[in-house]
């Protein structure tokens, strides 16, 4: 009598484990790209998005653009050059500087060319025409359009801990620098601040 | 109405040392993994670590072994992705959790997750960096150099002892500053790493590193930092010390040698008078593993320069064992008083059901062996000047009585004002490679 007892409560035991076990599925919701998520209270997309918008508006307000079309009667033309990430984090920068470049570019007023990155590829598929495109589609060497300015920037962290609280604060600067005059024609700058706060305990 | 609480003690009794009987301690299984690590066979390490079934408790361990793994196959992406996971998971773990700590109570030190100590978690951003300098991506490496201040400074928060202050991983951070051109980060870091190999000489033999005080003097004579640079030049005796200029370039380079000592359980059995039961009390000790390397040098273009001890892990991890043993010990002891009332008070309900009681708490009482193992026992380190160009390096591996164990040589191109890091690690095989 005792043993069946104890034989049933095993068996509800091990029922209760399995409909718990069950529940161990991956479970993915989807959610718009806007939306805040901050997990850990690292560098994420939230901040990536932030610095991108800030960025693109200050830089197509800035007076750079209507400067260098009346002294030069063109669109003006820049080249992505490097972001430095100078933080304490591994952030890649790439999320909003193509950001950044997508947004600049469609506005149509400014343009931009290849990157030192991704014209070798584009310089090697143009030499490869030469040999093996017929001469109607064939692309010459030597017309690649010189760029005005170089955008460069940084991002710095600086961190203040104390138990189980911190304070992030990251400070993003971009810079257009003229490549006649090494002039900097437009300086932006993001400045984000979280608090992170640790639960004391966990189970 | 005695019986079934009874048998359901037995049971329970029972299937505790079931399930706990095949527990052995973390350190006691290695012996295969070591052995294909010694003989270069990475991968089949790699396939044993994974193979291993893993408790989330030691969780943190296995990625530091995979990583470290990972590097010594030279795959450093890979063995960085381990490295971050493993500082993601260090993190979340850092809260105190409540029920790992009331099993550290009742069952033993091992059910707690293992969050590295101060130095393996320096090491672990320390060599994190070196695998970013391998990639030649000094960026990333700089950034693991503010993370080594950062998990430092946290450290420094619940304890200002030296063992919270790592000397080799400032001293890397203060290198990697100084490669991108930083001189005043680097001397900060420079400075901190010679704090740091002050207060670790009182605990053990350790002096500060010839290259560290070349450092110190040149970044506060090029800072213009007079007061401080005069007090290094007396303190160093370097009276006739002079700026060797920017025009040459400069190697560093590291052995990594031996491995961490391994954490070995020692067990007292006490049988107390007039109580029919046993009770035991087991304590990890770290046993250290002897290298044959216990020194080195390196030779270039025949300039021959002898390697210096940067970072003492086998001294360090036996420091922090000692440090920690009162408070382990205090915990082993109340374990073992809570485990003789259990078996006492269920001895004196059902003789049977006090022994399996006595055997269960027996069983349970292991000590804390684990540790991050496949850290080298130390790190040694040289720094040359050469001219500019392409230079062959060897390195030379010697035993105490001076004789070569092991030759390594390799190419390095130098650039001029320019610094770069070379790796290398070393243990001994069962079959130790002969030098050419």
């Amino acid at each position: 009598m005792n043993l069946a007892h104890s034989a049933r409560h095993a068996a509800i035991l091990m029922l209760v484990a399995l409909v718990g076990l069950a529940g161990c599925s991956t479970k993915v919701s989807r959610i718009e790209t806007e939306e805040v998520r901050d997990l850990s209270g690292k560098w994420n997309d939230t901040d990536s998005r932030l610095v991108s918008e800030e960025m693109i508006g200050q830089m197509l307000e800035g007076a750079w653009v209507n400067n260098h079309v009346r002294r030069h009667g063109n669109l003006p033309t820049v080249i992505v050059g490097t972001v430095k990430n100078l933080s304490h984090e591994h952030i890649n920068v790439n999320t909003f500087v193509a950001d950044i470049e997508r947004a600049v570019i469609n506005s149509g007023r400014v343009e931009f060319v290849a990157s030192r990155d991704e014209r070798g590829e584009i310089r090697e598929e143009r030499m490869d025409q030469d040999v093996h495109a017929t001469e109607a589609t064939r692309k010459a060497m030597g017309q690649e359009t010189g760029a005005d300015y170089m955008l460069t920037g940084a991002i710095n962290t600086i961190v203040d801990r104390e138990g189980k609280t911190a304070v992030r604060y990251y400070q993003v600067d971009m810079n257009l620098i003229s490549m006649t005059n090494n002039r900097k024609v437009w300086v932006g700058q993001k400045k984000i601040k979280k608090v992170v706060e640790k639960p004391g305990m966990r189970l | 109405m005695d019986r079934p609480l009874g048998f359901a003690r037995r049971a329970g009794a029972f299937l505790l040392v079931l399930t706990l009987g095949g527990c052995a301690t973390y350190s006691a299984t290695r012996g295969a993994i070591e052995a294909d690590l010694a003989a270069g066979r990475y991968d089949q390490a790699l396939r044993l670590l994974a193979a291993r079934p893993v408790p989330e408790r030691d969780r943190v361990l296995h990625l530091l072994d995979k990583a470290m793994i990972q590097r010594l196959a030279g795959d450093y992406d890979a063995s960085n992705a381990s490295f971050e996971a493993a500082k993601q998971l260090i993190e979340r773990l850092a809260t105190l959790s409540v029920t790992e700590t009331s099993a550290t109570f009742l069952v033993n030190d091992a059910t707690a997750a293992y969050v590295g100590e101060p130095f393996e978690q320096a090491l672990l951003h320390a060599y994190a960096a070196l695998n970013y300098l391998d990639l030649g991506d000094h960026e990333a490496a700089r950034v693991e150099a503010l993370q080594v201040d950062l998990t430092l400074q946290a450290l420094a928060e619940d304890d200002d002892g030296a063992l919270a202050k790592d000397p080799f991983a400032r001293y890397l951070a203060g290198i990697i500053y100084e490669m991108r051109g930083e001189e005043s980060d680097a001397l900060i870091s420079y400075r901190k790493a010679y704090q740091a190999y002050k207060a670790h000489a009182k605990l053990y033999p350790i002096g500060v590193p010839d290259a560290l005080k070349e450092d110190l003097l040149r970044l506060t004579g090029r800072l213009g930092l007079g007061n401080e640079h005069e007090k290094f030049r007396e303190a160093f005796a370097r009276a006739n010390w002079s700026d060797p200029g920017r025009k040459e370039g400069e190697i560093v380079v590291l052995l990594h040698n031996g491995l961490a000592p391994i954490k070995r359980e020692r067990r007292t059995v006490v049988v107390p008078p007039r109580a029919p039961q046993v009770v035991s009390l087991a304590l990890p000790d770290y046993e250290p593993r002897f290298s044959p390397v216990q020194s080195a040098r390196v030779v270039v273009g025949g300039r021959e320069m002898p390697l210096e001890t940067v970072e003492n892990i086998n001294a360090i991890a036996t420091q922090t064992l000692k440090a920690r043993l009162p408070a382990i010990t205090a915990r082993a002891l109340a374990r073992a008083v809570a485990k003789f009332k259990l078996t006492e008070t269920a001895r004196r309900e059902d003789k049977a059901a006090g022994l399996i009681a006595n055997v269960a708490g027996l069983l349970t009482e292991r000590a804390d062996t684990r540790s991050w193992l496949s850290l080298p026992g130390e790190i040694r380190m040289a720094r040359l000047r050469l001219p500019a160009g392409t230079h062959r390096v060897r390195l030379d591996l010697l035993s105490s009585g001076g004789t070569v164990v092991d030759t390594q040589e390799f190419d390095v191109t130098v650039a001029q004002g320019g610094k770069t890091i070379h790796s290398r690690h070393w243990f001994s095989s069962p079959s130790p490679r002969r030098s050419p």
